[in-house]
């Protein structure tokens, strides 16, 4: 999954020379947190509603005033990504710089933004429910060929693959998360079991030899 | 009074010998009652015609399923679901289920006319047709057609759905509907088919709040289930208020089912069948119709479907099975059947997680009730 799948195009941006109480307002209208700053059309920066809050809080050394414009405080060296970058990509750089967004550049061109609710967004694509299925999880070798087996074995039944999800399981093994388009899951589990495979759930079966 | 309905059409919903949706299993309830000495005397419902199903389905939808039921092959069937191991493609199938939605909507019928204010339906109950997708052995939704009836003619209507897997055509038909509340108990759709059935699933619109979901923990007890149903139903129905309720009544929550991983048994059946009727009289004017649904252990569900009969028509119990009955379904079916009516005390061994599932569901309960009372002005 690409980052210009996930994006927000046509992002609200502001200007250097916005005021702070301009730039609150706006947040809070389009009920957003997040606000590239544009100068002459080049990205010069970005600032969030975290920012625009610490720097007119009482408690600063010394706050800035609502009248002060939002090139004093943005953020100028800004993170951006691609839109042909994976998410996996963004999703690195929120977590190692601890952002919650990310410009989409392309050319030299601010083209939208990522965000966390985004990111959200995609997970619940990647594992969501989109037609009614039942779940099956296995264990599988890592190793050439194996998918391919499970995935015959369903064909030969005729159960449709809905989704398929991985992640690294103990032992060296990859745990796969199918969703297939039958309601009698067991009699499939059944079946994989009997022709060797790792079935972790459902569970309580016991496997002809 | 309790009405029956049931039509000969129905046992050609066959859907090939080694699948699970099997109609021996009216056919075993119908005898196991009446060699128990229960004079049946049916209703005979009217096939619908395909056009009538179109206030449920989509027009492409029901052609296709037509087409299919007459053994014409179409290529997209895929994308309606059908051809699939669940949904296989059968001669006859669509004729026969449109006698078994003729029959839900009789069932509504006699409600409606006040000729009867119990109805038990011998079928139906396929809670996952959707508006143009076929899944989970349904076709088309009997139930939503006859709800659909109901809230024609001004009626608000209580869904209340105990089969093991979520409601979930019943559900999405009925979405933004506020005459219709939906409730359904199932096995949580983080490990059972059809996956949905989520707190979060609560209605849209103008049925905002009004549909019901609590998801179960696998291997859930009766004591568990009964207490959230209990709870669950005295909150909602007291609010909502129908003027009927309908429930798909599924066996398949059954410990022995061989799809699912509750574990209620025949006892908590009884109970459950009984508590249902109790708050059929407190809220729903007294009026409800049962239809049959999912239940793939045949044995089993024989039972649990004539114990619901004979609770709805206030019969006894009787301690034994009759032994033509048992003698014949064992020679029939190959397998041993016990002496017993109900199941035998305990039917399984202990859940060693029984208390952290207990705890599970009811605390599933009060956010499924803290999320949506605050609607319920």
């Amino acid at each position: 999954m690409l980052v210009q799948e996930i994006i927000h195009k046509e992002p609200v941006t502001i200007s250097p020379d916005t005021k702070l109480f301009a730039a609150y307002e706006l947040m809070l209208k389009k009920n957003i947190r997040h606000l590239p700053v544009l100068e002459n059309g080049k990205l010069v920066g970005i600032i969030t509603d975290r920012d625009l809050r610490s720097a007119t809080s009482k408690l600063a050394e010394v706050p800035f005033q609502p009248e002060d414009e939002v090139g004093k405080i943005m953020v100028k060296n800004v993170i951006t990504v691609h839109p042909k970058d994976p998410i996996d990509v963004a999703a690195k750089l929120m977590r190692e710089n601890k952002i919650g967004c990310l410009p989409v550049m392309e050319n030299d061109a601010l083209v939208g933004i990522v965000t966390i609710s985004d990111m959200l967004d995609a997970l619940l694509k990647l594992t969501g429910v989109h037609r009614p299925s039942g779940r099956l999880e296995i264990n599988l070798s890592d190793k050439p060929g194996e998918l391919a087996k499970l995935a015959q074995h369903l064909a030969e039944r005729k159960v449709n693959i809905h989704s398929i999800l991985t992640y690294p399981a103990v032992n060296g093994k990859i745990r796969i998360v199918l969703r297939i388009s039958t309601i009698d899951i067991r009699g499939i589990a059944q079946g994989l079991c009997n022709a060797g495979f790792e079935v972790i759930w459902p569970t309580q079966m016991s496997c002809a030899d | 009074m309790c009405g029956l309905v049931v039509h000969p059409k129905y046992l050609d919903y066959d859907l090939g010998d080694r699948h699970p949706f099997s109609p021996l299993r009216i056919q075993m309830v119908t005898e196991l009652l009446t060699e128990l000495g229960h004079k049946l005397k049916f209703e005979t419902p009217e096939v619908v015609p395909p056009e009538k199903l179109e206030i449920i389905h989509d027009p492409e939808y029901i052609e296709v399923v037509e087409k299919a039921g007459k053994g014409i092959e179409a290529e997209n069937f895929e994308q309606y679901g059908l051809g699939t191991a669940d949904n296989p493609v059968k001669t006859g199938m669509a004729e026969s289920a449109r006698y078994i939605a003729g029959g839900t909507l009789h069932g509504a019928k006699l409600l409606l006319e006040g000729k009867f204010n119990k109805v038990l339906q011998f079928g139906g109950g396929f809670h996952h047709a959707r508006k143009n997708l076929a899944a989970g052995f349904c076709l088309y939704n009997d139930l939503a057609l006859a709800i659909k009836e109901m809230t024609l003619h001004g009626w608000h209507v209580a869904y209340l759905d105990i089969d093991v897997h979520h409601g979930d055509g019943v559900q999405e038909l009925f979405y933004d509907d506020d005459k219709v509340m939906t409730i359904s108990l199932h096995e949580s759709g983080e490990f059972l088919f059809p996956g949905t059935g989520w707190i979060y699933e609560s209605g849209k619109g103008m049925g905002r709040s009004l549909k019901l979901n609590l998801p179960l923990e696998p291997f859930t007890e009766g004591d568990s289930y009964i207490f959230v149903l209990e709870k669950l139903l005295d909150e909602a129905l007291s609010y909502f208020k129908p003027d009927a309720l309908i429930v798909q009544a599924g066996a398949d929550p059954h410990f022995s089912d061989p799809l699912a991983d509750l574990m209620l048994t025949t006892n908590d059946f009884e109970k459950i069948y009984k508590i249902i009727l109790q708050k059929t009289d407190a809220y729903a004017k007294g009026k409800v119709m049962f239809t049959f649904g999912g239940g793939y252990s045949l044995v089993a569900t024989a039972r649990i479907w004539s114990l619901l009969y004979l609770v709805l028509t206030g019969s006894g119990i009787p301690d034994k099975l009759p032994v033509a009955w048992k003698q014949k379904w064992e020679e029939r079916l190959g397998i041993k059947i016990s002496d017993s009516f109900h199941d035998p005390n305990p039917s399984y061994n202990p859940i060693p997680r029984k208390e952290e599932i207990t705890n599970h569901n009811k605390d599933m309960l009060r956010r499924l009730l803290d999320m949506v009372t605050p609607d319920w002005l």
